[in-house]
């Protein structure tokens, strides 16, 4: 595919011009990154100015953009698995990875905070190094190499070679079936969840600050079912990455199949609650959803879903303590 | 020296020696505040809290000396104040059963409490010379008159008026000049955003507020086992024993009820809690049962809560608690002898509603809250206003407020080496 663009900039203007009939629809909206994010890839390449990639590569998304799930903004959170070792290449990738992140900061994600980025030597190997890098993340067992194993995992095949992510987690499934205790380590690193309901089931919001008397939703909720159908994700193997199709496959096997009848259409409220929140004139994404705004039968259904978060989390508490017995 | 012949001299020298170091105790607790104060606020003005206080209390002393305490305990009074004893020169009143020099350092230790309260309300805008006016005032003609109308043989006295160490009296007085004073002043800037919704301007050290929790709790002590002002009978340990438990109860009942509503122990309100407890036991603890002190201590606590919410909401800026530590619970603790007071251990007025005493010494306490509170009120907004008048303002201009009044001024920063580099950088 040859890109239309020539410089970030003009995405960015693309980009601004298309977002706004997306708003209304996350698929569409996720579609659109998407293809940025793909304009942006091709345009480095160009910019880069060294030729052709030395050999084959798969340039992958994580975190939100991974799972399918962007808002209106997020941060860039991507890596890449090049095919053969050499110093060589390492040097034309990592070189890749910079300019990657430099034209997506300049079309309107900005750089990592957690350095989950194509330009940092981590996120950026070959196929190999990768396989030793995950075995030692995973024997290790820190929280550190716990969190980037579950980073991984939200790992979606953007460009070139699509194969690599998959098997990369494949093995990480073999793994994990060989250690159980892997999966608890796992799910110890997700334990925290913001209360959000009290004891007289009265909604915990934000006391100060401009959000004054909202819910934050990411880390009330949202995380929550993200981290929790994850786990269910690795331990069953699956290579889906966004939340939704990892819960319509999982609903697939009997055992969770009663457990996760509510959890997709809360999801999906969640998503479109999120959504709901996006302030297109400041093109501002919060996820603090305001409890005023809500009707009595909003404020119940936040409340249903809010617990609904809280009961699968424990639930796949028990289970993965299960596994381990 | 001329004495009571019933008084031996033993007791009459055990009495003075309690007493002095009980005074010791109250002086004490000004460390409590420099602290408490400090600790709740920015690093910006630390230096200037810390030398404001001391600086009021040493101003306070003198006024005490020159009027306030002939104002409250002399004789030839009007309804206002007594009017003998000015200047006092150290004569030994006839027929007291402990030195009335240590009384008088005893009481004028109580009169700078309150004017420390008061100062809270003030704290990170006001100018300086704000300060000084307001401390020389406030200690002539509002914190006097309601220690004569309760303690020196005033009206409210005359009434029976339960407060034993001065929940009206010394704090109820001071929260509410600060509420004056938050009125007048305003919120400081940040405090509020365009829409309405609050932000928490947090202080810079919570371990100088929890120690200066600690510090008062000890000072307490001689606020209140002091307040005996006599050894007779072991007497205080009573009174020590109710301030410890209310004080206990307030810390407990302030963190679970933070806990239940907010979802997380918040650290602050448990610091609030302990000191709400002993507020409201300071009018209380010589006349109620142990149990009683328990549960005064523990609706403080509840009360130091919500108010520190409601008082947030009303757009009233009280960066260190005052209105609700000193004000709510002074309040409450006032109120609470009318149901609690006993028989047996009620030497001022009657017993209350819970013994058997009806709403009689609960009518009285209500109206010295009302009365007290009303007049501290009114006149500490009056002195505001003239000063306001006199002074071209009450605040600091916005650039010193951004700047920090350690700066603004007094021109040296409390912690320097956090400031002097920015400076550097700016020129």
């Amino acid at each position: 595919m040859i890109s239309d663009f020539e410089s970030y900039e003009s995405i960015k203007l693309w980009k601004e011009s298309k977002i706004s009939s997306c708003l209304s629809n996350a698929f569409l909206l996720n579609q659109l990154h998407d293809s940025v994010m793909n304009k942006v890839f091709e345009v480095a390449s160009v910019r880069l100015n060294k030729g052709n990639p030395p050999c084959s590569y798969s340039w992958f998304v994580t975190g939100s953009s991974g799972r399918y799930e962007q808002g209106l903004i997020s941060d860039q959170d991507h890596g890449i698995i090049f095919e053969i070792a050499s110093p060589k290449n390492e040097e034309y990738f990592l070189e890749l990875g910079k300019e990657i992140s430099d034209g997506l900061d300049v079309v309107g994600y900005p750089y990592c905070q957690g350095n989950v980025m194509s330009s940092n030597p981590l996120w950026c190997q070959s196929f190999e190094q990768w396989r030793a890098q995950l075995f030692v993340w995973m024997e290790k067992n820190s929280w550190d190499t716990i969190r980037n194993l579950q980073i991984f995992y939200d790992a979606r095949h953007l460009h070139g070679t699509d194969r690599y992510v998959d098997e990369l987690k494949s093995f990480i499934y073999t793994y994990q079936k060989k250690h159980p205790m892997l999966l608890k380590r796992f799910m110890e690193n997700v334990m925290h969840i913001k209360r959000s309901v009290g004891p007289f089931g009265q909604i915990i919001v934000e006391e100060h600050g401009e959000h004054q008397g909202s819910i934050n939703l990411k880390y009330a909720v949202f995380l929550p079912y993200v981290n929790a159908i994850r786990i269910l994700a690795i331990k069953e193997g699956l290579t889906e990455t966004s939340t939704l199709a990892r819960i319509d496959q999982l609903s697939q096997i009997k055992t969770y199949s009663e457990m996760l009848q509510s959890v997709k259409s809360n999801f999906q409220k969640l998503l479109d609650y999120r959504l709901s929140l996006t302030h297109i004139q400041s093109y501002k994404d919060t996820h603090f959803l305001n409890m005023k705004n809500l009707d009595s039968q909003g404020k119940k259904e936040i409340k249903r879903i809010l617990k609904d978060g809280k009961k699968l989390h424990y639930y796949v508490c028990r289970l993965v303590e299960k596994g381990c017995e | 020296m001329e004495r009571l012949p019933s008084i031996s001299v033993e007791m009459f020298l055990m009495n003075s020696l309690w007493t002095m170091v009980s005074a010791i105790l109250v002086i004490f607790m000004y460390g409590g505040f420099i602290l408490l104060e400090a600790g709740s606020t920015r690093m910006k003005n630390a230096g200037h809290i810390a030398g404001k206080t001391v600086f009021a209390v040493g101003l306070t002393f003198l006024v005490f000396w020159a009027v306030g305490y002939g104002f409250i305990f002399g004789s030839n009074g009007n309804f206002f104040t007594g009017m003998s004893d000015f200047f006092y020169a150290g004569q030994q009143a006839e027929g007291a059963s402990l030195s009335t020099t240590v009384f008088f350092v005893f009481q004028s230790a109580f009169a700078a409490i309150s004017v420390c309260v008061a100062l809270g309300g003030f704290a990170e805008r006001a100018k300086f010379s704000v300060y000084v006016v307001f401390t020389v005032l406030f200690s002539v003609l509002v914190y006097p008159v309601v220690a004569h109308w309760i303690w020196g043989g005033g009206w409210l006295a005359e009434h029976g008026k339960q407060d034993f160490a001065g929940s009206t009296v010394v704090h109820l007085t001071g929260a509410m000049a600060a509420l004056a004073a938050t009125i007048l002043l305003k919120p400081r800037i940040g405090k509020y955003n365009k829409d309405g919704s609050a932000n928490n301007l947090a202080g810079h050290n919570q371990v100088y507020t929890a120690l200066a929790v600690l510090i008062l709790w000890v000072g307490w002590f001689g606020f209140n086992a002091g307040s005996t002002v006599s050894v007779d009978e072991g007497f205080f340990g009573f009174v020590a024993l109710n301030t410890n438990l209310a004080a206990g109860a307030g810390a407990v009942a302030a963190l679970t009820i933070s806990w239940i509503v907010l979802g997380k122990s918040d650290i602050i309100t448990t610091l609030n809690g302990a000191l709400a407890g002993l507020v409201a036991i300071t009018a209380s603890c010589a006349f109620v049962d142990t149990w009683a002190a328990v549960v005064i201590g523990f609706i403080a606590g509840i009360l130091v809560f919500y108010s520190a919410r409601f008082f947030e909401k009303r757009k009233i800026d009280d960066p260190i608690f005052a209105l609700s530590v000193h004000g709510t619970a002074g309040v409450w603790g006032t109120l609470s002898t009318g149901f609690f007071a006993t028989p047996e251990l009620a030497s001022v007025g009657s017993a209350g509603l819970f013994y058997g005493g009806g709403f009689g010494q609960l009518g009285v306490q209500f109206m010295g809250v009302v009365t007290s509170g009303a007049y501290a009120f009114a006149i500490s907004f009056l002195i505001l206003v003239i000063a306001s008048k006199l002074l071209n303002g009450l605040r600091v201009s916005e650039e010193e407020e951004i700047m920090g009044l350690d700066m603004s001024e007094h021109g040296s920063y409390g912690y320097p080496e956090q400031f002097i580099t920015k400076n550097n950088k700016v020129s």
